[in-house]
C-alpha cells in the first residue's frame, strides 16, 4: 500500500424519514479510493449505490427528510462537516458526477458550451473568451465532430450519446480529482455504450482522476474498472479488485447476481437463477444478515447476528458467516456460478 | 412449415424532416414453436416491424402471411377474427393494462373479446393461463396497481397466450424491469416455448437475452436485415462486421472486456446517419471500415454464407474477403494491437 487515500469513507449512514418509518439506505459504509484509482460499485435497484454516491456530495432534494453520519474524507477535509459554500466549490470542481440521464442536469436553454464556460469561470476563474475557447476544447477532446459549431447548440440537438458526452466533458471540465458517475450508459445502446465506457476509462488515465462507477453490469464494471463493491441492503458485501472476482466471487449475494443474467458467452444453457424474493424496502438496519431470508445457503446464525467483513484473499472482503469456507470451496472445486449448468 | 412468412415488407412515414423507410424490404420467417430474435439499436426499424406484422401500420408493400392467410387481404373484420393466432407482448407491462380491471378479468379479456368459448371453459383457459405464467391463483382479484412489475409482465404474457396463438411478438418485454425481475420474466418465456409449440418473435437490444432464447437470430440496422442465421452462425461466427461490431460491443465480466471494445470501436464508425438521408448502396457503409467504392454504388444482396441450407444469409460485398474471427481473446490481442 503506498500514497494517501484520495477518498475515506468511514461508518457511512444515510437515513430517511418516509412516511411508512425509516429507510437506512446505507448503512455503515466505509471504503477508499486511491488518486487515479477505478472503483465499480454493483448491486439490484435499492441496494443503496446510488444513496451512497449523493451522500459524498450531500446531493440530496430540498423534500427529503434525510439524517447523515460519518465521515467523508476528501483532500483533508470532511465532506459531511464542511459549509454549503464549500460543498459547492467541491461539486463540479474537484468532484465530478454524471448521470444516467444528461438532460436532468443540462439546462435546455443554454448553449452546451456557454454552460461548460459558466463552469470554468466558476471554478477555474477563467475570463469569458478563455473560457469559450476551453469549452471548444474539451468538447473535442469528448469526442465531438465540429465542436465550434456544437457548443452553440441546445442539449436538444444532440443524442443520446453525444448528450453524455456533453454531460462528461462538463463534469471533466475543471480537472476533478475524482469522477462519480451514475449508471452513465444504462439508457443508451450498445455500440454508443462501448464508445462511452472506453471515453471514461481513457480520460481517467489521461486526467489521472479517480473514477466511482455505479451500475448493475458486472460486464461495464469489467470494462472499466480495477476494483468492485458489492451493495445489499445499504451494506457492501464484498469488495475485491474485478480480476480476483471473476473467478473467486464469495459472497452468495454477488453468486446470485453473477449467475442471474445470461451471459453472452454461454449457448443456451437451461433455465436462469434468479434470487428469489426482493431487497427488503427498508434498507439495512437489522440484527441479523440482510441477504439471509433470500440466501440459499443460510444457517441459523445469519438469521440472528449481522455478519462481519472477513478477509478471503489479497484485497478480498466477504460479510459472510460462510465467507471462509466458502473461499476454500470455490478455490477447490472451481466457481459454483461457472460450473455447467 | 412456416407459421409466419414475411415477405419484402416496406414502411415508410412522414416525419417533420420528410418522408423516411422505417423498414426497408424486410423478409422472415418463423416455424411452428420456433423462437427468432431480431436485434439492432435505437432507429432501425425492429418495434416498426413488429408493428407492422401486427397489421398495426400500413405497409407500402409486401405481404405477411400467418398460417397461410395474408393478413393485409383481410377486411378489417376478418382480421380480428385472426388475431388471436398472433399476440403481442410489450415492454411497458403497466402502460399495457387496464388499471381498473383485475388480474382475472385482464386475461380472460382477449377471449371475450375474439367470442372465444363460453364462460366456463373461459374460466378454465384463464386459470391454466395464470399457472402457465407462474401467477398464484391468490392474485386473481388484484388490479394492476397492487401486483409487482413481475407479476404485471406476467399478466401481460398470460392474455397474450390465453387466446392459444401460433404466434407470440414480444417487444422488449423484460427491458423495463429491475434485473433480478428479468431473469424470472425470460424463465416464463422459455418455459411457455417448451409447454406450448407457440412460435415467437422475440425483440431487445440485449443480445446476451436474445441468444439465450432465440434458435435463430436477425440483425437490423437502419431498416434492413443486414445477417440471418442460427444463433449460433449469427453470434458465434458473424461475417457482417456490424454484427461482429454490436457483439463486440457486449461488456462482458471477463479480463477481456475492454480488448473487445476496442474491437467494437473499430468496426463501429462514428454515428447513425439519419433515416432521412440514408447512405446509397450499402446502408452500413458510412460506419464500416472495409467499405470501397463499390459499397456505395451498389446495395449488396443477402447471400447464403457457408452450408447450401441458405439459412445464415449476410448483406456485405466483402464478406468473403473480412477476416471475421470469432469474436474471442485471440482476436481482441490483434484488435489491440490494431488500435494502438
Amino acid at each position: 500500500m503506498s500514497g494517501m487515500p484520495l477518498l475515506e469513507v468511514e461508518d457511512l449512514h444515510v437515513t430517511f424519514r418516509t412516511a411508512s418509518g425509516p429507510v437506512h439506505a446505507v448503512d455503515g459504509v466505509s471504503f477508499t479510493m486511491k488518486p487515479g484509482s477505478s472503483l465499480g460499485v454493483v448491486g439490484e435497484s435499492g441496494s443503496g449505490k446510488s444513496v451512497t454516491a449523493r451522500a459524498l456530495l450531500r446531493l440530496f432534494a430540498i423534500t427529503d427528510d434525510v439524517q447523515i453520519s460519518g465521515a467523508v474524507h476528501f483532500d483533508g477535509q470532511d465532506l459531511l462537516r464542511i459549509d454549503e459554500r464549500r460543498l459547492r466549490d467541491v461539486r463540479g470542481g474537484q468532484i465530478g458526477m454524471i448521470f444516467q440521464d444528461p438532460l436532468t442536469s443540462l439546462n435546455p436553454l443554454m448553449a452546451v458550451g456557454e454552460q461548460i464556460a459558466e463552469s470554468l469561470r466558476l471554478h477555474r476563474g477563467m475570463s469569458r473568451s478563455e473560457a469559450a475557447a476551453e469549452a471548444v476544447e474539451l468538447l473535442a477532446r469528448v469526442g465531438i465532430a465540429d465542436p465550434e459549431q456544437r457548443a452553440t447548440e441546445l442539449p436538444s440537438s444532440f443524442s443520446g450519446g453525444m448528450r453524455q458526452r456533453v454531460m462528461i466533458s462538463l463534469a471533466i471540465a475543471c480537472r476533478p480529482r475524482l469522477l462519480i458517475a451514475d449508471e452513465p450508459t444504462t439508457a443508451l445502446d450498445v455500440t454508443v455504450q462501448a464508445e462511452i465506457l472506453l471515453l471514461l476509462d481513457e480520460l481517467r488515465r489521461s486526467e489521472g482522476m479517480a473514477l466511482m462507477l455505479i451500475t448493475h453490469d458486472f460486464g461495464v464494471v469489467a470494462a472499466t474498472c480495477d476494483d468492485v463493491q458489492v451493495m445489499y441492503a445499504g451494506k457492501l458485501v464484498e469488495k475485491a479488485s474485478m480480476a480476483h472476482l471473476f473467478d473467486r466471487a464469495n459472497h452468495p449475494y454477488t453468486e446470485g447476481l453473477l449467475r442471474l443474467v445470461p451471459r453472452f458467452e454461454d449457448t443456451h444453457t437451461g433455465r436462469l437463477h434468479p434470487i428469489p424474493g426482493q431487497p427488503p424496502i427498508t434498507g439495512g438496519g437489522g440484527s441479523s444478515c440482510a441477504f439471509a431470508p433470500r440466501c440459499s445457503y443460510a444457517v441459523d446464525r445469519c438469521r440472528s447476528e449481522v455478519p462481519p467483513e472477513v478477509a478471503v484473499g489479497p484485497q478480498h472482503l466477504s460479510a459472510c458467516w460462510l465467507a471462509t469456507d466458502r473461499a476454500k470451496d470455490t478455490t477447490e472445486a472451481g466457481q459454483p456460478w461457472r460450473r455447467a449448468q | 412449415m412456416s407459421v409466419l412468412e414475411v415477405d419484402d415488407v416496406v414502411v415508410e412515414f412522414d416525419t417533420d424532416g420528410g418522408r423516411i423507410t422505417a423498414v426497408d424490404g424486410v423478409s422472415l420467417h418463423l416455424a411452428t414453436g420456433e423462437t427468432l430474435g431480431l436485434v439492432g439499436e435505437s432507429g432501425c426499424g425492429k418495434s416498426t416491424l413488429a408493428r407492422a406484422i401486427m397489421q398495426l401500420v400500413p405497409m407500402q408493400r409486401g405481404s405477411v402471411r400467418l398460417e397461410d392467410t395474408d393478413l393485409g387481404s383481410l377486411s378489417r373484420r376478418e382480421l380480428r377474427r385472426m388475431r388471436h393466432r398472433i399476440q403481442m407482448v410489450f415492454q411497458d407491462p403497466r402502460g399495457s393494462l387496464d388499471p381498473r380491471m383485475n388480474v382475472s378479468t385482464l386475461i380472460g379479456e382477449p377471449l371475450r373479446v375474439h367470442g372465444i368459448g363460453d364462460r366456463a371453459s373461459r374460466a378454465k383457459a384463464v386459470a391454466e393461463a395464470m399457472e402457465l405464467v407462474g401467477l398464484p391463483a391468490a392474485v386473481a382479484d388484484r388490479l394492476p396497481s397492487e401486483l409487482s412489475g413481475g407479476q404485471q409482465q406476467r399478466v401481460g404474457i398470460a392474455r397474450a397466450i390465453v387466446t392459444d396463438p401460433a404466434v407470440l411478438v414480444c417487444d422488449e418485454p423484460v427491458s423495463a424491469l429491475d434485473v433480478s425481475i428479468q431473469a424470472q420474466i425470460i424463465n416464463v418465456l422459455d418455459e411457455l416455448r417448451d409447454e406450448l409449440s407457440v412460435a415467437m418473435l422475440f425483440i431487445a437490444h440485449d443480445l446476451s437475452v436474445v441468444r439465450h432464447l432465440s434458435d435463430r437470430v436477425a440483425v437490423m440496422y437502419l431498416g434492413q436485415i443486414v445477417e440471418t442465421g442460427t444463433a449460433s452462425e449469427v453470434f458465434g461466427e458473424p461475417r457482417h462486421p456490424y454484427t461482429h461490431g454490436l457483439i463486440s460491443s457486449v461488456p462482458r465480466a471477463d479480463a477481456e472486456s475492454a480488448a473487445r471494445l476496442q474491437t467494437a470501436r473499430r468496426l463501429v464508425l462514428g454515428e447513425l446517419p439519419s433515416l432521412l438521408d440514408p447512405p446509397s448502396g450499402c446502408r452500413y457503409r458510412t460506419r464500416c471500415p472495409y467499405a470501397t467504392a463499390q459499397c456505395a454504388e451498389a446495395e449488396p444482396p443477402p447471400e447464403p454464407v457457408g452450408r447450401a441450407d441458405g439459412l445464415h444469409t449476410v448483406k456485405c460485398h466483402h464478406w468473403r474477403t473480412i477476416v471475421s474471427a470469432a469474436p474471442e481473446p485471440q482476436e481482441s490481442a490483434t484488435s489491440q494491437e490494431l488500435a494502438i
